[in-house]
Order: structure tokens, then sequence, then C-alpha cells
């Protein structure tokens, strides 16, 4: 009964994406579209049951072969962080982790070196033992939403730089082309946003919902597959170049980040979808700025970490962006609850910060074994 | 895990020495040859020597030879350091041209590939074609064969300028004269093409002025260069870092070297940091008067007045001063730290400029040279061999004819034959590794030693192939068998070994009909079929017919690495498997023949190359002895 419910819910809220995606209008076409720096690949993200989970890089060596990112699960708010890094693959080409629900989790080794394929690692109990499955043809994007699990056990992967999706039916299962970005152009939504990459995947129900970078202005691209076809299904953002750079579901709904740049000037927005329509934070503006880092916590909480030492999060809809005191040294991402955390790592070094009368307190310190050296 | 190739690596130093060995020796027997063959044609065919009118070598000339030879000889024995083999086309021949165009660092790189392939073949030819050519310089004074000495100067001295040089660096954004543009080898091929030119181009100040004159044209311009601003060298620091001639004075400094030469440059280093914009001044200024000062020397080709003797006398003075100041202060004799190939352009430049002023001096008049005296214990014979040379004309009285003008030869043609010969005993191994595609397994066994025999029943498995397929190592009775243990997601060791073993199929050509290639998977963890696949995937192994990726489950594996001593260890969460790199070769009737450790060593082409060689080899000596 509770299936049949969230079946419908699905559809309907894939319905009105679609009218909120057909009722955007297309900007005028401008200059020639050009890549646009890629999204940050260290995140934390809520899960539901109250779990939180991040991807932090480590290691700090000179070298990036000998940078291991590690995954980290904190169990509830009030417990503490753990490493939960699968073994078996080396990581130095990134970790991007995709939770379908409850406990269930699909980590993605992105593939560094000589390796080009991508191997990937299924958890079911929290992290606590993984077993190898895939792997996925084809080295997966660099971005913290390039995977996404659905609820029935789909998997959908963006590899090749960002230019191609694909699709798994069920672990293990074979890859089929979901899309490319030149497929993707060559439908009315690809065309309005003039897509130049693809950056977030996630799943909305079983509807398979991308993420892209725009090169026409005022477009935000975010495509929903509805029976094969795509249809736009972002909101519009009227003036800037518009790359999406992390996109989730989030309890009935959807949050994605969006970076708006007008010259060399950029602002991130994040947008709140539910009860058929988008909601727009106001825009938070980073400057040439380098973004390092993003964050989706419960409630549709978002959090942003730019130029190494500054911060600011969002509570939610209708919310206004917060600004952090300047960030400790090092710092990787924000954790999102209550109190925010700030998630620092440096070297073997995990440490946990919370943020309490304005400034930020040491409340944990995880010392990681490095396997310097083990990726050849 | 991938361990690299040391400079100094012992196996390559022992194999290179024993090349030279083997070479010298080769080099003595032709030299006794001819010498006995010299003496004989002497003694038996009592030969007359011509007299014929001949200008006596210029003194211009004799400088160039003999300097230009002796040059030679020390930068072939230079090229016999040991670190030779492995050190100079990473350390050397790559970095030179690591700041030119692209189109550059290809062709330079192809080269550097060559050496790669065949360190010690490319190694010892160099060491001797060099000290061939010095040695003809120096023999052959007069005549065709000192003109082909030169010419082959030019020739070598384009090889090495180009593919050793990088051409000099001239396409390099940090061009300047201090640092050596454009580069020695250059000079080598000037002093060659001078040496080259016939009789009557020294009978003019012509080729003095022209000498003197060109490289004027060319201080003046360095001069230009060296005062370009934005360049880095007005600054002995700029924004808290070293400006560009502090940078590499400090850098050679730092070159393994006597300590008190050392001192003396990194004195200088410190001097050109606090006054660097007085050193840049003081260098335009020189190079601009020294270019002022040759190229005057060009005055009368254009109608003018020849200029003072003293003020040419003083400008090659000031050149000499300069060239040398410059070769110690900033190009650190450029023969230290075990990698110099030769003492840089400064000395060879000095040279051509010495040379261009000693040939503003015509050359003396022809005189004839003393015919030799026939022996006076047998003068009938001697008279008598030239009144019968008539009744052998034709092809038939060639080899006597010959025989005659080799004996009637100087000891400087003989030891100029010896010269040419040498040339070639290091240029034909050369072409030969040119023209050979694969590497030499010298470079394998450099890496992880030689192949261990081993004589024992190799440990019975049947696995699931890539295709799902079970194969026994029974059912691959007949065909000789090459065995290691690869991890399908490891980054670097693995995929380089698997190269190396397709590259051995590729090598075996038909023989590949009797070899099976078969990998084990190494990793606890990752280990199903579908990792297997997706490995030869992106290994291209997937059409390999004689390729077998083997996996099972977790106990079969187990069983199998214990059986063959593999060690697959985790290790911690980020890292990879830590497992046993190493290929065992089964010949047909089962049994274990040989154990080679196969850490992929750098993974370049030549390694990848050398080890799919070595492999090769260790196959065909199983396939026919069985």
């Amino acid at each position: 009964m509770r299936g049949a419910r969230t079946a419908t819910g699905a559809v309907m809220a894939v319905a009105c994406l679609l009218l909120a995606g057909c009722g955007s209008k297309p900007a005028p076409s401008a200059s020639p579209p050009k890549p646009p720096a890629p999204p940050p690949l260290a995140t934390s993200f809520a899960s539901t049951g109250g779990a939180s989970w991040t991807v932090v890089q480590m290691g700090g060596s000179a070298t990036d072969e000998n940078n291991f990112w590690q995954l980290f699960l904190r169990p509830a708010a009030t417990g503490t962080w753990r490493q939960v890094t699968p073994l078996g693959v080396a990581d130095n080409g990134g970790l991007v982790v995709a939770s379908s629900g409850t406990g269930s989790l699909v980590t993605a080794f992105r593939p560094s070196q000589l390796l080009t394929y991508t191997p990937l690692a299924a958890s079911t109990d929290n992290g606590a033992d993984w077993s190898s499955a895939g792997p996925l043809n084809g080295s997966l994007a660099s971005a913290a939403d390039a995977l996404a699990a659905g609820p029935g056990g789909q998997l959908m992967a963006l590899t090749s730089g960002g230019t191609k999706a694909e699709l798994g039916q069920r672990l293990g299962a074979t890859w089929t082309r979901l899309v490319t970005t030149s497929s993707l152009n060559a439908t009315p939504a690809g065309r309005a946003c003039e897509v130049t990459g693809l950056t977030a995947a996630a799943f909305s129900g079983g509807t398979p919902l991308l993420a892209a970078s725009c090169g026409r202005p005022g477009v935000a691209g975010i495509f929903a597959d509805t029976g094969g076809s795509w249809h736009a299904a972002g909101p519009p953002v009227p003036g800037d170049t518009v790359d999406v750079l992390g996109l989730a579901s989030s309890g009935t709904g959807l949050v994605a980040l969006l970076r708006a740049t007008s010259g060399s000037s950029a602002s991130i927005i994040a947008a709140w979808y539910s009860g058929g329509r988008w909601t727009l934070s106001s825009p938070l503006r980073i400057g040439a700025g380098k973004l390092a880092s993003t964050a989706v916590g419960p409630g549709g909480s978002v959090g942003v970490t730019w130029n190494g030492t500054k911060a600011a999060t969002l509570a939610g809809p209708g919310a206004a962006w917060r600004a952090l005191p300047a960030l400790p040294k090092s710092a990787a991402t924000l954790a999102l609850g209550a109190p925010v955390e700030v998630i620092t790592a440096n070297g073997q070094t995990f440490r946990e910060y919370q943020l309490a009368s304005g400034t930020w307190s040491l409340a944990q310190t995880v010392h990681v074994q490095i396997p310097y050296g083990s990726s050849g | 895990m991938n361990s690299g190739l040391n400079d100094n690596n012992s196996t390559l130093v022992a194999a290179f020495r024993a090349a030279l060995l083997h070479q010298g020796l080769y080099v003595l027997l032709i030299f006794a040859i001819l010498a006995v063959a010299w003496v004989s044609a002497r003694e038996w065919l009592r030969p007359a020597r011509k007299p014929r009118p001949t200008t006596p070598e210029p003194a211009w000339r004799e400088l160039l030879r003999i300097s230009f030879g002796v040059i030679w000889i020390f930068d072939g024995l230079l090229q016999a350091q040991p670190d030779m083999p492995a050190g100079l086309p990473s350390q050397v021949i790559e970095p030179t041209a690591a700041s030119s165009p692209i189109w550059v660092q290809h062709v330079v790189n192809w080269a550097g590939a060559t050496w790669s392939y065949h360190p010690i073949q490319a190694s010892a030819s160099a060491v001797w074609i060099q000290l061939g050519i010095g040695v003809w310089l120096i023999a052959a004074p007069r005549g065709t064969w000192s003109r082909l000495a030169g010419l082959a100067s030019v020739a070598w001295g384009l090889v090495v300028w180009v593919f050793g040089e990088a051409f000099g660096g001239i396409f390099a954004p940090g061009l300047t004269w201090l640092f050596g543009a454009p580069g020695a080898a250059l000079f080598y091929c000037a002093a060659g093409a001078l040496i080259a030119l016939p009789e009557r181009a020294w009978r003019s100040p012509r080729l003095g002025r022209l000498v003197l004159s060109g490289m004027g044209l060319f201080f003046i311009g360095m001069a230009v260069l060296q005062a370009w601003p934005g360049r880095g060298f007005w600054q002995g620091r700029l924004h808290g870092a070293q400006g560009t001639l502090t940078s590499m004075v400090t850098s050679m400094a730092t070159t393994p070297q006597p300590s008190f030469i050392s001192r003396v440059v990194a004195s200088f280093g410190s001097f050109t940091d606090a006054h660097g914009f007085a050193v840049n001044l003081f260098a335009v200024i020189a190079l601009a008067a020294i270019g002022s000062g040759l190229l005057s020397a060009a005055l009368p080709e254009v109608g003018l007045r020849a200029p003072a003797p003293w003020l040419i006398r003083a400008t090659v003075i000031a050149v000499i001063v300069l060239c040398l100041a410059d070769w110690v202060l900033i190009e650190d004799f450029g023969f230290f730290g075990g990698l110099g190939t030769d003492p840089n352009s400064m000395i060879p430049m000095a040279l051509v400029i010495v040379a261009g002023y000693l040939a503003l001096r015509p050359a003396p008049a022809p005189v004839a040279e003393t015919a030799a005296a026939p022996e006076p214990s047998e003068p009938a014979t001697a008279a008598a061999e030239p009144a019968a040379a008539p009744r052998r004309e034709g092809w038939q009285s060639q080899p006597a004819r010959l025989a005659r003008a080799f004996g009637a030869a100087g000891t400087g043609v003989v030891v100029a034959i010896w010269a040419i010969a040498i040339v070639i005993l290091g240029a034909a191994p050369m072409a030969l590794a040119q023209a050979n595609n694969n590497a030499s397994p010298i470079i394998a066994q450099a890496i992880d030693g030689n192949a261990a025999p081993l004589d024992f029943k190799a440990p019975a498995f049947t696995l699931t192939d890539q295709n799902g397929k079970q194969v026994s190592l029974a059912s691959l009775r007949g065909k000789v068998v090459l065995l290691t243990f690869l991890d399908p997601v490891c980054t670097n060791d693995c995929p380089e070994i698997a190269q190396e073993f397709k590259g051995a199929d590729q090598v075996l050509g038909a023989k590949a009909r009797d070899v099976e290639l078969v990998a084990i998977v190494a990793n606890p963890l990752y280990h199903s079929v579908a990792y297997t696949r997706a490995f030869d995937t992106q290994e291209r192994l997937a059409n390999v017919p004689n390729w077998l990726y083997l996996t099972g489950n977790l106990a079969q594996l187990r069983q199998a690495w214990k059986n063959y001593a593999i060690a697959a260890q985790i290790l911690p969460s980020g890292g990879m498997i830590a497992h046993t790199d190493v290929a065992y070769v089964i010949d047909r009737s089962g049994y274990t023949r040989n154990e080679l450790d196969f850490d992929p060593g750098p993974g370049s082409a030549s390694s990848e190359s050398s080890f799919s060689v070595e492999l090769t080899q260790t196959a065909e000596q199983l396939l026919r002895s069985s």
C-alpha cells in the first residue's frame, strides 16, 4: 500500500517536473559554450535514517597517486564518525557514493593511472561490509553526484567526462547507454540548454533525472526521462550561465545546487522542487572563488565551501544564506545538521569541528592509515 | 612495485663495460690486421711513393683538425661513463628538449626512444664513432682522407646537435649565448665543414674574413637577445625567486664535481644573485663589442679598408677570455656529473674563431712532396714492379694495385683507415638497433634480474576463463605456458604486465600458436568474471586468441596463490591489493622451467618491450628444447 502511494507520488512529481520544464522559456543564444569547472568531489550527504556520509581526500601528498579518498559514516546525528572506505581498489582517482535507501549504498572508484573502468562496491549494512559489484565500463565522471541509485535498485552513472549517461537495472547487470550530450542536444530540451556536459544524476521515484551545464544563459539543465524521451525539468535562472553542481532526492522532492556564472563572477543558488514548483534561494556570491565542496543535509539544507576557508549554509526552502566563520585549516567539506560541522582532512588525520557560539570546536579526531605508494 | 631504472644500475653498467671491452678487442684486432697488412705490403710489394705537389696544411686547419680531433676523442671517452646507457635519454636528451617546441621534442624523443630500447648498443656506438672520428681527424692531415674526416665530423656533429642537444636549444625560449647557444655540436659541424674544404679555399684570406664576420654577426645577435627585456636575465632575483642566470649557475654548482670548482661556481651564482643587472649589462656590452670587432674583418669584402690588425687580435683575445670565463663560471666545464657528454660550446666556439683569425693569413705556396726512396737492399725489385704493371691491366690487377697503393700509403692513411673501421664498428650496431622495433632484454634484466631456472611439476589448477569456460593446466599440455597473477582492478603494474604479455605474443608471431598466455586473478575481493572481462576489454586482450584470464571462487584462488607462492595482501582502506609480480614459464610437458621477477619497471615503452622480449626469448628456448 505504501509502495503504491510512493509510485503515485513519483509519477505526480515527474509530471509536475515536466510541466515546470515545459513552462520555462529558453533564453536567446549566446557565445559558444565552454566547458565549466567540474563540480567538486568532496561532499557530505544525509541518508534516510539519520545517517550522515562524507567523502574527503586524504594523504596530502604532492603527487595525486598518493592522495587517497576516504568514506566516513556517522550512523546517527549524535554518534561519531567512522571510516567505512571499501577495501581492495586504489581510490586515488576519487570516490563517488550513491545511497538508495536506508543503509543501502553503492560506492564507485573513479579510475586512476592505467585503470580505465570503474569498479563498484555495494553495502547493505551502512558500510560495515562491502562486496564487489559491477564494474561500470568506462570512467565515471568527476562529480559528487555522478552516480545515482534508484529505489528499485537501478543505477545511473555519468561517464566519459560527463558526456554519457549509463543505466544499470540492478547491481551487476549490464549497463546500457541512456543518453549522450549529443543525443540530448538533439532533443528540444537539450537544444534549449545547449548541454556542454552532464554533471549530476538522480532518481525521482524510478524516473532518471540528469543535470547538466548549459551553454545557453538562463537555463538550469535538469532533464527527466519519461518513456524514453528527455524533457526539460529545471527552473529558469534568468541572465546567467548555469551549471548544476548537485542533484539529490530530498524527502518528497528534489534539491539542486546551481552555479550561475556571469563573466568571471559566480553565485551559488539552491533550488528545491516540491509540490510541482521550484523554489530558488537568493544567490550566494562567491566571485571568482573556487568551489571546494558541496553538502546536502536533512530537510533540504545545503552548504558549500570555497577558497579553502569560506563557507555558507542554507537551512532549507525560504531560508537565507548564512555565512560561517572562517573554516579551520584543511577544511574538506561541511556536514549539515544541528550543529553544523566542518570536516578537515590533513594527511592521515580526519577531524570534525562543530560550530558553537560562533566558533569551531574540535569534536572528534580519527587517525586513518593512508596506504601511501599502494597504487602501483 | 614499479621500481625504476637507476642510472648506475649494476646490470647495465656491467653489460656496457663488457660491450666496450668486447668491441675494444675488435678495435685492437683491426689495428693489428691493418698493421700486419701494411708492413707486409711494404715488404713484399715495395711500392714507390709518387711525388705530387701539395700545399702545406695551413695553421688554421691544423688547429681545427687536431683540436677537434682531441675533443671528439674526449667526448668519446665521456660517452664511456657508466651512467650513459640508462641516464642519457632521461637525464640529458629529454630534459634538454623539454623547453623546446613540441615538434622538437618529438624529434628528440624519437632518438631518445632508440637509445632507451638499445641502451648498451647505442652507448657503445657513440663511444666508438666519436673516438673513430677523433683519431681520423688527427691521423689524416691532408687529402681526401682528411676531407672525409671533416665530413664525418659534420655528419655526426649534426646527429648530436639535433638529437642530443635538441638543435642546441635554438628553438627554446631561454636561448642565450651564456648557456652555450647554439650548441657545441654545431661548432663541431662548422669545424668539420672548414676541414672538408678543398685546398683552393686555403689560399685566400677571404675564408678567415667570412668565418670571423659570420661569428661577429652571431655575437651581435646574441647581444640583442641577451639585452631583450622580460627574459629574466636583467634580474639576479625576480619576484623572490632566482633570475634566469642565477638559477642556471646555482643548479650547475650542484653538479657532482670537485668541491673547489663547485665553490667557485656557487660564488659566481651568489654574485649574479646580488648583481644580476651588472652581470647582464657586462655580457651584453662584451657580446656586442666582440661581435662588432669580428664583423669588421669583413670590411675588405665590401670594398672598405681592412681594420688594423691589432683590433682583430684584441677581439680574438677578448673572445678567448670571455669564452673561458663563461666555460668555467656558467657552463661549469660541462663534462662533470657522470653524464656530461662534451666540454660544452665555449671551447669549440673559441677554436673556430681563432682558426678564422689564423686563416686571415694566406696559406703557403704548394711544394712538391719528396718521393719515397726505394729500399736500398733490393733496388731491382722495387724498380721492376712498375714496369710489370702494364701486363696486369683489367679487373684481375685491381687487388694487386690496391695492395701496392696500401703499401705506399703513409702511416697517417693507415691510421685513418683504422679510424674509419672504428666508426663503422660503432655505427653498424646502432643501425641494426635502429632497425629493430623490439627493445633489448637487458632493460628487463636490469630491473628485475635474470630469469631463475626451476624444475618442478607445475601445480595443477582448474579455473574459469574470461568467457566462463573451465580451464585446467592439464588442458594446456603440449604448449609452453607463460603464467602470471594479475589484479583486475590494479591501477598500474597489472595493466603493464598484461601489455608485456600481449607484446610477447606479438614478438612470438607464428610461434604464439604453441604458447598460452595465462593470468590468474590476484585480488581476493574483486575476482568475478565481470572483472576479468572488463580488464581484457581495457587492455585490448579480448581478441588475443591464446590469452586466458582465469578466476574462481576464493578457495580456488587461494589454493592457486599458495601453490605458486603468490602473496595477495589487502592494504588499508583506499589502497589496492599488494601482490607478487611474477611470471612462470611452464614447458610443454607441464614442468615449471623458469621464474621471472616481473615487477614491470617504470612502464616506459622500452621497458615494456624489453619484458616482452625477455618473455619471448624464454618461451622460444623451451619451444626449441622440446
